[in-house]
C-alpha cells in the first residue's frame, strides 16, 4: 500500500470490497488500522451488533501553519464527501479521538448493480483524494469554467505531507501549482534534482505538447512571494506546473487532482526505484570484474607447474604434508 | 570517448607491464617479516620513482613501485554531484567485497578514488598479463559503475 499508483488504490479497494460481501452475508467483528503513504491513517471498525454499518476513521498528515483547516479538515472537504458518496455515508461529529474524520458507511445503501457498486467502493477507497483534494478540486472546477474562485486568497497552501504544503495560485485562465521539494537523505536530494530536471526536459519533446508546462528552479518562483519563509526551505528546489482549462475538462479532472495531490510521492517512489536500479547495475559490474580477475588465475596443469617456484609463505598445511609424502 | 582514452590506457598498460617485475623480498628490519615495501617505505633503496599518468586534472593514475609490491591509485572523473555520489557508492560496494578482489586495497591512497595493491604473491598466483588486463578493463568501462 506504499505505492501512490492505481494498484495501491486497487489493493485498498479490493480489501474493502471483499470485506463488504462478507459483512453483508454474516456479521463479522472487525477492527483494523492501516497506514498509507504520507502519514494518512485509517481505522476501520465493524461491530457484531450493527453489521450493516462500517465505521471508517481517517487521520490526515499534520498541517503546516499556512494551510487553512476548518474543524480539522481542508476547506470544502465535507461538501466533497457528501457529493461523492451521497446517502452511503454519514459523517459523525465529533470524529474519533486522534482522527480528523469519522464516517459511517451504511452498507445496505450500496447499489445492487455490480458495476455501480464497484464504482462507489472505488470512491470509498480513494477517500484520501476526496478529503485532501477537496480544495484542489474546488479551484480546478472554477478553472474549468474559467472563473477565479471567490472568497479565496491569491495563494492557497494545501497540505500533502506532514508539515509540508504545496501552493496554488489560481487565475481566470490558468492555475499555477508549485511544489517545494524536500528530501531527508542527501543522496535522495541529488537523485530527485536530476530526476526533476529530466522531467522538465521530457516535457519539451514533441509528443507531450499538450501536457501542463513544467518548470524546475532551485530558488522559489515569483508566485511564492507572499508565502511564509519557513514554507520555502526546500532542499531539492521548486517544481511548477501550469494547469490550463483543457487539463480539467470533464473526466480529466479526477486524474489531474490525483496526480497533483500525489506528486511528491510519485517523485519519491521513482527516486527509490532508481536507487535500486543502480544497486543492481553495480552488483552486476562487480560480478563481471571478479570474473575478469578470476580469469587471471591459471587453472589445473599450470597451477602444479608454477607451484614449485612459489615463495614459501604461500605453502599451506596441506601442501607441506603432500610435499613431505612425495 | 573510447578513442580519446586509448592513449591514456595504453600508457598505463605499458607502465604496468614494465613495472610488474616483482620478486619475493623479506623485510630487512624485522626477521621473518615479509611485507609490501611500497606500503612501509622503510628503506629508500627498495623503492623506485613513482609514475604519475594524467589524462587531465580530474583523471589521473599514480603507480608506485617497490621491489616486492606495486600500488596503483586511480582517480576517476566526477563531473557533477550525481557522479560523485555514484562513485562513492560504487567504491563502498567494492571495498565491502575486497576479499573477493584480492588485489584491491581496502582504503584508497589519499587524493585518489581507488587503489590496488599488487604483491609478488599475486603475480605468482595469477598470470601477470591477465592481471594487467583486469586493471585496464576496470578503467576502460564507459563509467566506473555502468
Amino acid at each position: 500500500m506504499l505505492l501512490p499508483t492505481a494498484q495501491a488504490r486497487e489493493t485498498y479497494l479490493s480489501s474493502i470490497y471483499s470485506g463488504c460481501n462478507i459483512l453483508l452475508d454474516k456479521g463479522v467483528e472487525l477492527d483494523c488500522q492501516s497506514v498509507e503513504f504520507d502519514d494518512v491513517r485509517y481505522h476501520i471498525q465493524v461491530s457484531l451488533r450493527y453489521p450493516q454499518f462500517l465505521v471508517l476513521s481517517m487521520s490526515l498528515p499534520t498541517p503546516p501553519p499556512e494551510t487553512i483547516f476548518v474543524d480539522g479538515l481542508p476547506f470544502g472537504a465535507i461538501e466533497a464527501i457528501k457529493a461523492a458518496y451521497g446517502v452511503l455515508v454519514q459523517i459523525l461529529d465529533p470524529p474519533k479521538d486522534g482522527y480528523n474524520l469519522t464516517m459511517r458507511l451504511d452498507l445496505v445503501q450500496l447499489p445492487q448493480d455490480e458495476e455501480l457498486q464497484y464504482d462507489l467502493l472505488e470512491k470509498v477507497a480513494s477517500v484520501r483524494e476526496v478529503v485532501l483534494g477537496a480544495p484542489l478540486r474546488v479551484v480546478l472546477k472554477h478553472l474549468a469554467s474559467k472563473r477565479v474562485p471567490p472568497d479565496l486568497d491569491r495563494l492557497i497552501a494545501l497540505v500533502h505531507r506532514p508539515r509540508e504544503s504545496f501552493f496554488l495560485a489560481p487565475e481566470a485562465d490558468k492555475v499555477t501549482v508549485v511544489y517545494p521539494m524536500r528530501f531527508n537523505d542527501s543522496i535522495d536530494t541529488v537523485l530527485a534534482i536530476s530526476f526533476l530536471e529530466e522531467f522538465v526536459e521530457a516535457r519539451r519533446t514533441a509528443g507531450l505538447n499538450n501536457a501542463p508546462p513544467c518548470f524546475w528552479s532551485p530558488s522559489p518562483p515569483q508566485v511564492l512571494e507572499e508565502a511564509p519563509t519557513e514554507a520555502l526551505s526546500a532542499n531539492s528546489g521548486f517544481v511548477t506546473f501550469v494547469i490550463y482549462p483543457r487539463h480539467v475538462e470533464g473526466r480529466k479532472l479526477d486524474r489531474t487532482v490525483w496526480s497533483l495531490l500525489t506528486f511528491h510521492a510519485y517523485v519519491s517512489y521513482h527516486v527509490k526505484c532508481s536507487e535500486g536500479f543502480m544497486h543492481t547495475r553495480m552488483r552486476r559490474r562487480v560480478e563481471s570484474l571478479i570474473q575478469a580477475l578470476d580469469r587471471a588465475k591459471p587453472e589445473g596443469e599450470d597451477l602444479k607447474k608454477n607451484s614449485q617456484n612459489k615463495s614459501s609463505k604461500r605453502l599451506s598445511l596441506m601442501e607441506i604434508r603432500n610435499n613431505s609424502n612425495s | 570517448m573510447a578513442n580519446t582514452s586509448r592513449s591514456y590506457l595504453t600508457c598505463i598498460r605499458n607502465t604496468l607491464e614494465a613495472a610488474m617485475c616483482l620478486q619475493n623480498f623479506p623485510c630487512q628490519e624485522v626477521e621473518r617479516h615479509n611485507k609490501p615495501e611500497v606500503e612501509l617505505k622503510t628503506s629508500p633503496e627498495l623503492l623506485l620513482n613513482p609514475v604519475l599518468i594524467c589524462r587531465n586534472e580530474a583523471e589521473k593514475c599514480l603507480i608506485e613501485i617497490s621491489i616486492n609490491s606495486l600500488r596503483i591509485s586511480i582517480k576517476v572523473k566526477q563531473a557533477d554531484e550525481l557522479e560523485n555520489i555514484l562513485t562513492k557508492k560504487f567504491l563502498r560496494f567494492l571495498s565491502m567485497r575486497a576479499e573477493a578482489f584480492q588485489v584491491l586495497r581496502r582504503k584508497p591512497v589519499q587524493g585518489y578514488d581507488i587503489s590496488f595493491l599488487v604483491t609478488n604473491y599475486h603475480c605468482e598466483d595469477m598470470q601477470k598479463h591477465k592481471l594487467i588486463d583486469f586493471i585496464v578493463q576496470f578503467m576502460e568501462a564507459r563509467s566506473l559503475y555502468a
